[in-house]
């Protein structure tokens, strides 16, 4: 039985890697979204439990794999709650604290860092995060120096190492009990997103793209280094998944052609080549249209990119105009899934396999996500027409992939705090081995500092 | 369009020093403050105009009512009694309960404003019942829903609902946007229209008003 569901697990993970790499498979992948919140739902818990109760997640999860058998992925919920209660962050309001149970998580728009705060940032990011903006964005920060702020920072990292082992549990329990691979693993904003989102705002960054052009390009060209290195850090060990983008401002119409190819794209383009660079695939969402943006991917080597086309933009058109290049995913409208029926979907299927699917590298899915309330029969027809009309081969077994070699030199090394020359000069040197106490020294360093930035979004 | 003048192509050019310059020199001139104002007005009309035909974006959009915003702190102090909002065709607007999403929605009061409407913003998670109340203590005629959620559809359904449950929902006109609407989730809401952009929006009010 276990080898069974093992053999499913490299069948279904080597389907999801020839997908990406725009290589012959099988079949389509079936319930290939990235973000499955029908999949939270569906077992009949409330957003709020899913969040908050990591037993109730894993029982979600595995309720819809079982009435679902034939998926090929499956990743729902986004986030373990308690963290986010731990310090009280700011950015998000979660159902059941203070939205109604049943509501989505909201992101909380805001300025989180000053217009005088670039220099700061882009000399001194630590200084930077630790004195100003982490104060602002956690709650529980707000009395420097008290006995419940230096409780937060504890609290924090615990959370922090808790949510990690949520997160490998869910996926062990998926891997092993189901045999599902994951979307992706691990997470990195374009440099541009990070200052636009959780750190000038929207309405901060519209202003600094007039006002301070030149910092804003230093700022994006700063964060790039430990953007990648702490996206690594959350990444598949093995290089067998994607690493996870969601992609903002780059939705037409917030920037200019030109304020897209000045501001957001050459950052964004350096970060995902030194991830390509170090072996690993990425899974951006283009959220929002990204039509006339979205031409930029074809100058990535091909085969490296999975693309999430969101509703506002054609599929089809996509395809023809990096299609090529990239593998992408989307097609079906979220209200398709909402209030259309089996038959509309099963047609919209068969649409998508003839045309923009006929020749791969495309995975059905609504817009970025399987909305909160699909209704199952449709997911069901979404499952069976695809299944039916997205088969491209009945000999063809695509293999996992041999984990890439590490590259050398390319990969940014991480950031510390107090590096280790100066704690050796701190004990006068050490007696016995000290790489033994080196590396622990080093990795929980550059874990802090990841932890610095994990409050970016 | 007449042509605008020194200060209203500031405004256009995005230029924030050239609009305080000129803005200071009017008042030392002793020009009335309201007169500025009107020329600042022609120029968002002009950047507006430039937002619909896709030669501006949401970036030039947002940093012109910046400059615009900046100058009204600095002359309000100067217009004494004067209530510059009272004219205009009237439009309700709000991103419905369950929803706190308001990027989109601002957009599009900003270009209602611009094109001279008078509007009642009523912000993110408003419930069906508060939409009800502002209609009918305004008078208003028309009515835009805002979302960015999906799980908003329902939501929007329920205010027709509410509209028509309340006897009001012949005297409004309902229009819904956002990103995951399109004319089958108008059909499903039961809305009037369906604007696939804040542009697609001005227009159908200017429509609704016969302007």
């Amino acid at each position: 039985m276990q080898d069974e569901i093992q053999q499913l697990f490299e069948e279904r993970l080597a389907r999801y890697q020839a997908t990406i790499a725009l290589e012959p498979t099988d079949r389509m992948i079936v319930g290939g979204t990235g973000s499955n919140y029908f999949a939270e739902v569906y077992a009949g818990y409330t957003r709020q439990e899913i969040m908050y109760d990591i037993n109730k997640w894993m029982a979600a999860e595995s309720k819809f794999a079982e009435d679902f058998p034939e998926i090929d992925l499956l990743r729902s919920g986004r986030i373990w709650a308690p963290i986010f209660d731990s310090v009280g962050f700011k950015l998000y309001r979660l159902p059941g604290r203070d939205l109604p149970k049943d509501t989505d998580f909201q992101f909380v728009e805001g300025e989180w860092m000053k217009a005088d705060e670039y220099d700061l940032l882009i000399n001194n990011p630590v200084e930077f995060l630790i004195e100003h903006r982490l104060p602002r964005v956690l709650g529980e920060l707000k009395e420097r120096g008290s006995a419940r702020s230096y409780m937060a920072f504890l609290k924090g990292g615990m959370a922090y190492m808790l949510m990690a082992q949520v997160m490998r549990e869910r996926a062990l329990n998926l891997e092993k009990k189901h045999g599902l691979p994951q979307p992706f693993q691990g997470v990195m904003l374009a440099p541009f997103d990070t200052l636009a989102d959780g750190y000038r705002g929207l309405q901060g960054i519209m202003i600094d793209l007039f006002e301070r052009p030149d910092k804003l390009l230093e700022a994006c060209d700063a964060l790039i280094p430990d953007s990648v290195s702490c996206a690594i850090a959350t990444a598949n060990p093995l290089k067998q998944y994607p690493i996870f983008m969601p992609l903002h401002r780059g939705n037409h119409p917030f920037l200019s052609p030109k304020q897209f190819d000045t501001f957001y794209w050459p950052s964004l383009f350096k970060a995902i080549m030194l991830l390509i660079e170090a072996g690993y695939t990425v899974r951006a969402y283009l959220e929002g249209d990204w039509t006339p943006n979205w031409h930029h991917w074809n100058e990535f080597p091909r085969g490296k990119i999975i693309c999430d086309i969101d509703n506002k933009a054609d599929i089809s058109r996509a395809k023809k105009e990096i299609g090529n290049n990239v593998c992408l995913a989307g097609g079906i409208l979220d209200r398709m899934f909402i209030f259309g029926t089996p038959e509309e979907i099963r047609s919209r299927v068969k649409e998508l396999c003839e045309t923009a699917g006929r020749d791969g590298g495309l995975i059905l899915n609504g817009g970025c996500g399987i909305p909160y309330s699909t209704k199952p029969e449709n997911f069901r027809a979404y499952v069976n027409a695809t299944l039916e009309y997205g088969k491209y081969s009945d000999t063809l077994r695509p293999k996992v992939k041999k984990v890439p070699p590490p590259s050398v030199g390319k990969i940014p090394s991480p950031r510390v705090i107090t590096p280790w020359e100066v704690k050796l000069r701190e004990f006068g040197g050490v007696m016995g081995d000290e790489t033994l106490i080196k590396g622990v020294w080093e990795t929980l360093e550059q874990r802090a500092f990841c932890w610095l930035r994990f409050w970016d979004w | 369009m007449a042509q605008l003048t020194d200060l209203a192509q500031a405004l256009v050019d995005l230029e924030k020093d050239r609009v305080n310059a000129i803005v200071e020199d009017k008042l030392k001139r002793g020009i009335l403050p309201l007169e500025i104002v009107k020329e600042l007005n022609d120029g968002m009309i002009e950047v507006g105009e430039r937002f619909a035909s896709c030669e501006y974006f949401i970036s030039e959009l947002m940093y012109s009512s910046h400059i615009m915003k900046e100058i009204l702190v600095r002359l309000e102090p100067l217009f004494g009694q004067t209530d510059l909002r009272e004219s205009g065709n009237m439009v309700i607007i709000g991103t419905v309960k369950g929803d706190i999403h308001d990027i989109g929605k601002n957009i599009v009061v900003t270009l209602l404003k611009n094109a001279g409407f008078r509007v009642t913003d009523m912000g993110i998670d408003v419930p069906a019942e508060r939409f009800v109340e502002k209609l009918k203590e305004t008078g208003a005629k028309v009515l835009g829903l805002s979302c960015l959620l999906n799980v908003a559809f329902q939501e929007m359904r329920n205010v027709v609902d509410t509209l028509t449950r309340t006897g009001i929902r012949d005297h409004v006109k309902v229009i819904i946007g956002g990103q995951p609407t399109d004319e089958k989730v108008r059909e499903y809401v039961g809305a009037d229209y369906y604007a696939s952009d804040a542009v697609a929006g001005v227009k159908i009010c200017k429509e609704i008003y016969g302007q």
